[in-house]
């Protein structure tokens, strides 16, 4: 059962296609032999239960009518069980084919998304909302899979079970079998309709079910106003009122359920009656024999009942066709080429000289670009500040340098190379990120620190990096030190921890280029100098860009752009910048400001 | 710690006597649905059984009689049992369903009843996710067991009884060769079972792994992609598919694999049947018809069999599904009414805390030993560090906790002798991170008091500042807020959750700064808005800024659980404690946030 790695790789772009069921086909590819195996041992298997039927229709008029011992009678019970063994192997083998079909495409399609996703652009993730896109790559590519694994294998099976009993019958007598089946696409049709407006009345009653359960989650998280303002009456009213409405939707999808099952029942019994009369008066004529009736008896059973279902299986299929589009939806966006790129200069070769020329970008969806006529150089090994306000536009310009996004205008250059020709993947293994508030992943201290260095780091190496960043203190006061688990199942960590971790995590790295986002402050003023220290660190001889909002992180720096709606409207050293009329100098005669007045109102209470 | 312990009492399982009879206690105010539908479930099989014997009997007098006449009579028969049957079928589904949705309902109906008794205290230790649960699949699971569970046990009982009966009626010899086959049958049914079971739990374990890693993934694609971790983590994801493939593979073959094994166990059994059948036909002792129904009585037996095994299984799940709810209804409030709670009429009077310890956990003192003394209409600000027990202490205030030592007493009497209504419908609360429920700026309002007319609540909102910007919204007063009030900036929402406080004319407030900064304009509204509710009523205040510091009464440095200074503004500032040290950081803050020419640019903007 092993899976071959070509299979593995295949590319699903491929499965894009206008026709739904081409596209399903393709995304079989590497599976399509066993798909067709399914298919042709479930026919077997339902060829040997019709045998078991005329066998049956053989023994009775051989042995009990006639009276005759072609065989020895231990034969025919044998045929019986051998009839069930092949037909039970064969079954299994189906199942087992069919399965492997199904969860193996699944398996390449979740690797696919998954592969497929982080690859995507940056502008791809900020204008798509994280719930839906789970959503599509958990619950609708599960739906695919039940269309492989369910629908599209059990309508085969009902087809091919009808085929071969009706031929069956149609070879004990054409009338009798065309008489069967009179009522076949009355079934269909009618289980068709009823199941499309059960999953309709399914779905209205799911959606009172979210209103339920937000009613309930609301008062939960609400419990203190709930309390403080005595309103318990009213709220076991509203949760009444809701929990009412979703009985009575449940009463109206069950309804269809208590009208469909017994109606389709008559329907079924009534066409079994029909067979029955036209059969039992064949047998009495002497058109057929009564093993034949007998074996008739059994092979319409598969007909008719399994009908029932393919109204059902045909309805869930076509969602499960839903499902394969917004599925495919992801699949055709276009990935972000990690290696296209012509200038590949060796690992430790980039000096890490930035000049922007003129530079300017706006988004694909925008109209207004967000920055504008940007110029500066930057040597190797300084550092520029971006001060401004949110929405100025230094979030989008920093971002331009890992190639998150492309610049639309004038030009950026790493060395003197224009960035575009470098590939993305080597420009952002010479680049660290560190956030004011940085992600980190549900896994343990270490492998956070280690996540994105690309090889096995020695324990040691990791300490001292978290030394370096001041946070192995920290790490070490856990029970289980650096094999703590972060997040929701394991600590929760600090903001100012966080960075720091995120800090240690770079110094591993060890870029060229440095992207520090200070924007937003909210650490305790202890933590602020560890951290600062710690960062001071991590620029040493390192080109830095630092996103700023506090003239505090930016003093230092060898050059300040002070940005405003996507402008530089300022530019220059600390000192320089002081010395002239504007924002800077506004931030910076606050500070003196505020403690003079602080020191009045002390002085008003005495 | 809590966490753990919710997790584990996941898998408490088995049968218990007392909680069985508990939950088919959920029954007794329906019992006529419950009677209705075990008697028609118990007619159904009965027909069920009786289409065979006909079968039998159209076979033996009618067409082996070569009986026109009783044929016809025979089917006609048939085809007026297939309408009772509908009948019947239509009544238990009907009855079966209705009693489930009844079961549903009341269930959500005393949970949630009984979770707006239970005290703050039930709510701090127990996650809302855990309660969300019981509300929601536990009781649908406990409504399955005495709906459908019951349905399947009764109709798999009376049809292998009713079979087995028959078939020692027809024949019992024949009866004897079906009787071995069935203990086989119940061995194999329950083992694959047990194992298909494992599996399913596997792929669904795996799959909340996948769900997991899909959204970290995308949450986190900005540090995927700037630490080059595309392929890594490819790899990674990788392994949990196949382990998925693994699972979801071993579930759908060993399915596969159980349906054939019941039908060649059930093959034997034909086998046999057919093996004597042959032999006593030479002494003449079986008829056709008697073969036919001893066929149809087999599978009719056979499949109630292998059925039962999922049936326990799933009764195991819903019995602990029940002990879990069971544990949510039979926990007893913490803070409830005395045996001779009364409602004074009145809350006004002075508030004393007289010596006061409390401790969520014991012997973990929040608050220790306090006494203070608030003066009718006083208003109080609470400051000092984040744990220090502000929050508890207005807790205790409110009555969500009461002392574990000492008293409080307002008006001079114990407030554990008044009824809990008495307190918290007196008391005016604001939050932090205010709660708003889904529904319109209306309605969150009218919370504070139900029978409010529309003219009141406009001049609450007018009185709280809200009236301006409440105008300014789409519809009006009757704009939705969303789901938590998502549609509202924080500001906004302080706004209404002070003007729903105004509405309650309460006699005591207490409110709960929020530390978040909003912008100027709303911040002088909140501010006024607090100001009129203080006017003449005794206020609480944990007070973040200083405009509202400096307007207490009184100021208490609560540190430690204890008050380490407390004094008005100016006695404390000459104090230069840590009250000196709070305010300075605090005034420096403020000015900072209050004079930042980039926040004014934002403002300007919107």
């Amino acid at each position: 059962m092993s899976v071959s790695v070509s299979v593995l790789n295949y590319d699903l772009k491929n499965a894009v296609s206008k026709n739904r069921l081409v596209g399903l086909w393709r995304m079989m590819s590497g599976y399509r032999w066993h798909y067709l195996g399914a298919t042709i041992a479930l026919g077997i298997s339902a060829f040997s239960q019709t045998a078991t039927a005329l066998l049956l229709n053989f023994f009775i008029d051989t042995y009990l009518t006639a009276g005759e011992r072609p065989y020895p009678l231990y034969f025919v019970g044998l045929g019986f069980i051998g009839l069930a063994l092949i037909q039970g192997m064969l079954s299994f083998t189906s199942g087992r084919l069919s399965a492997q079909t199904a969860e193996g495409s699944t398996r390449r399609l979740r690797n696919y998304l998954f592969d497929h996703i982080q690859h995507l652009p940056y502008s791809y993730h900020r204008k798509t909302q994280t719930g839906e896109l789970i959503q599509r790559c958990t619950s609708d590519v599960d739906a695919v899979r039940r269309f492989f694994a369910d629908q599209a294998i059990g309508v085969g099976r009902i087809v091919l079970l009808f085929v071969i009993n009706f031929t069956a019958i149609a070879l004990i007598n054409l009338k009798l079998a065309l008489l069967s089946i009179i009522a076949v696409p009355i079934i269909v049709i009618t289980s068709a309709i009823f199941f499309r407006r059960v999953s309709k009345a399914y779905e209205s009653f799911q959606e009172q079910d979210a209103i339920l359960t937000t009613t309930l989650q609301e008062n939960l998280t609400g419990v203190r106003v709930v309390k403080a303002f005595a309103r318990q009456e009213h709220e076991i009213n509203k949760f009444d009122r809701d929990n009412k409405e979703k009985y009575t939707r449940g009463r109206r999808l069950l309804l269809m359920h208590t009208f469909f099952w017994p109606i389709s029942d008559i329907i079924c019994g009534l066409q079994m009656i029909v067979g029955y009369i036209i059969g039992a008066t064949m047998t009495i004529n002497g058109t057929i024999t009564l093993g034949n009736y007998v074996a008739y008896l059994g092979l319409i059973t598969w007909i008719i009942w399994p009908m029932r279902n393919l109204g059902r299986l045909i309805v869930q299929g076509s969602t499960g066709m839903v499902s394969f589009n917004r599925v495919m939806d992801i699949i055709k966006e276009v990935r972000e080429p990690l290696d296209e790129g012509d200038y590949l200069p060796k690992e430790d070769s980039v000096k890490g000289e930035v000049i922007f020329k003129d530079v300017s970008f706006k988004y694909e969806d925008g109209n207004e670009p967000v920055v504008k006529g940007i110029n500066f150089t930057c040597l190797p090994g300084q550092s520029v500040s971006l001060l401004g306000s949110t929405g100025s536009g230094k979030t989008s310009l920093v971002n331009l340098l890992p190639r998150f996004f492309e610049y639309s205008g004038g030009l950026i250059t790493l060395d003197g190379i224009d960035l575009k020709r470098y590939p993305r993947r080597f420009l952002r293994s010479q680049m660290g990120i560190v956030e004011q508030e940085p992600f980190l992943f549900s896994r343990t201290i270490r492998e956070n620190i280690t996540y994105g260095v690309g090889r096995d780091v020695p324990l040691e190496e990791v300490e001292a990096a978290a030394r370096a960043a001041a946070i192995h203190d920290v790490i070490s006061s856990f029970p289980q030190g650096y094999d703590t688990l972060v997040g929701e199942k394991g600590v929760t960590l600090s903001g100012g921890q966080k960075q720091r971790v995120a800090i240690a995590r770079t110094l591993l790295k060890n870029p060229r280029i440095l992207i520090l986002d200070d924007s937003t402050s909210s650490v305790d003023t202890e933590t602020e100098a560890e951290i600062r220290e710690a960062l001071q660190g991590l620029m040493k001889d390192r080109t830095t860009f630092i996103i700023a909002h506090r003239i505090q992180s930016v003093m230092d720096s060898d050059l300040i752009l002070v940005l405003d709606k996507g402008l530089v409207v300022q530019c220059g050293r600390h000192e320089e910048l002081v010395a002239q009329e504007g924002i800077y100098k506004q931030i910076f005669d606050i500070q003196t400001r505020i403690e003079t007045e602080l020191e009045k109102e002390i002085a008003n209470v005495d | 710690m809590s966490i753990n312990y919710f997790e584990e009492e996941e898998f408490k399982t088995g049968f218990n006597g007392g909680t069985l009879k508990r939950i088919f206690a959920l029954l007794k105010p329906h019992r006529m649905f419950a009677a209705a539908f075990l008697g028609m479930i118990l007619m159904s099989s009965l027909v069920d059984a009786g289409f065979t014997y006909l079968s039998k009997l159209i076979i033996d007098e009618g067409i082996v009689a070569k009986n026109l006449d009783r044929l016809y009579e025979l089917v006609t028969l048939y085809g007026g049992m297939i309408v009772v049957q509908a009948i019947f079928v239509f009544g238990f589904i009907y009855a079966v369903g209705i009693l489930g949705e009844k079961v549903r309902y009341d269930l959500r109906k005393r949970m949630f009843n009984h979770l707006q008794d239970l005290s703050l205290s039930y709510y701090s230790r127990t996650p809302v996710g855990w309660i969300m649960a019981r509300v929601t699949s536990d009781s649908d699971r406990v409504s399955d067991l005495v709906t459908w569970g019951l349905l399947d046990i009764t109709w798999s009982t009376t049809n292998i009884i009713i079979a087995l009966a028959l078939m020692f009626w027809l024949d019992w010899q024949l009866a004897l060769i079906v009787l071995i086959s069935v203990p086989v049958l119940i061995v194999v049914a329950v083992e694959f079972r047990k194992r298909i079971l494992e599996q399913y739990r596997n792929v669904r374990k795996i799959n909340s792994k996948i769900t997991g890693t899909y959204n970290e993934n995308i949450t986190g694609v900005r540090v995927v992609k700037a630490l080059g971790r595309e392929d890594a983590n490819a790899e990674e994801f990788a392994v949990l598919t196949k382990d998925m493939y693994k699972a979801g593979y071993r579930a759908a073959w060993l399915s596969a694999l159980f349906l054939p094994s019941v039908q060649l166990i059930t093959a034997f059994a034909v086998g046999g049947i057919v093996y004597f059948t042959g032999i006593k036909a030479e002494i003449g002792g079986v008829s056709i018809g008697t073969l036919q129904a001893f066929l149809g009585y087999v599978t009719f037996m056979m499949w109630p069999i292998q059925d039962m095994a999922r049936v326990f299984a799933e009764m195991q799940h819903a019995v602990a599904s029940a002990e879990r709810i069971f544990s949510l209804t039979d926990s007893v409030p913490e803070v409830a009414n005395r045996p001779e709670a009364y409602d004074p009429g009145s809350m006004q009077g002075d508030i004393e805390f007289d010596h006061v310890t409390f401790y969520y956990e014991d012997n973990i003192p929040v608050i220790k030993d306090l006494s203070l003394h608030v003066k009718r209409g006083e208003t109080i600000a609470l400051v000092g560090p984040t744990g220090g027990g502000k929050s508890t202490l207005v807790n205790l205030v409110c009555r969500f906790y009461e002392p574990k030592e000492g008293q409080i007493r307002i008006g001079g009497v114990d407030y554990t002798k008044y009824s809990l209504h008495a307190i918290h419908s007196r008391i005016g609360i604001v939050l932090q991170t205010p709660h708003l429920f889904s529904g319109s700026i209306r309605d969150n309002i009218r919370y504070g008091r139900l029978n409010a007319t529309d003219e009141e609540i406009e001049e609450a909102a007018k009185l709280a500042g809200a009236h301006d910007f409440i105008l300014k919204q789409e519809k009006g007063y009757d704009s939705p807020v969303g789901e938590g009030g998502n549609n509202l900036s924080v500001g906004q929402k302080q706004l209404i959750s002070l003007t729903r406080a105004i509405l309650a004319k309460p006699e005591i407030f207490v409110m709960d700064e929020a530390t978040s900064s909003v912008d100027t304009l709303t911040e002088a509204l909140i501010q006024r808005g607090m100001e009129s509710l203080q006017k003449g009523r005794t206020s609480f205040v944990i007070a973040h800024r200083l405009s509202t510091i400096r307007r207490a009464d009184r100021i208490l440095v609560i540190e430690d659980g204890q008050i380490a200074e407390m004094g008005t503004h100016s006695e404390l500032l000459r104090l230069k404690g840590k009250y000196y040290h709070l305010y300075t950081r605090q005034f420096r803050h403020e000015m900072e946030v209050a004079f930042d020419p980039f926040l004014e640019t934002v403002k300007a903007e919107n």
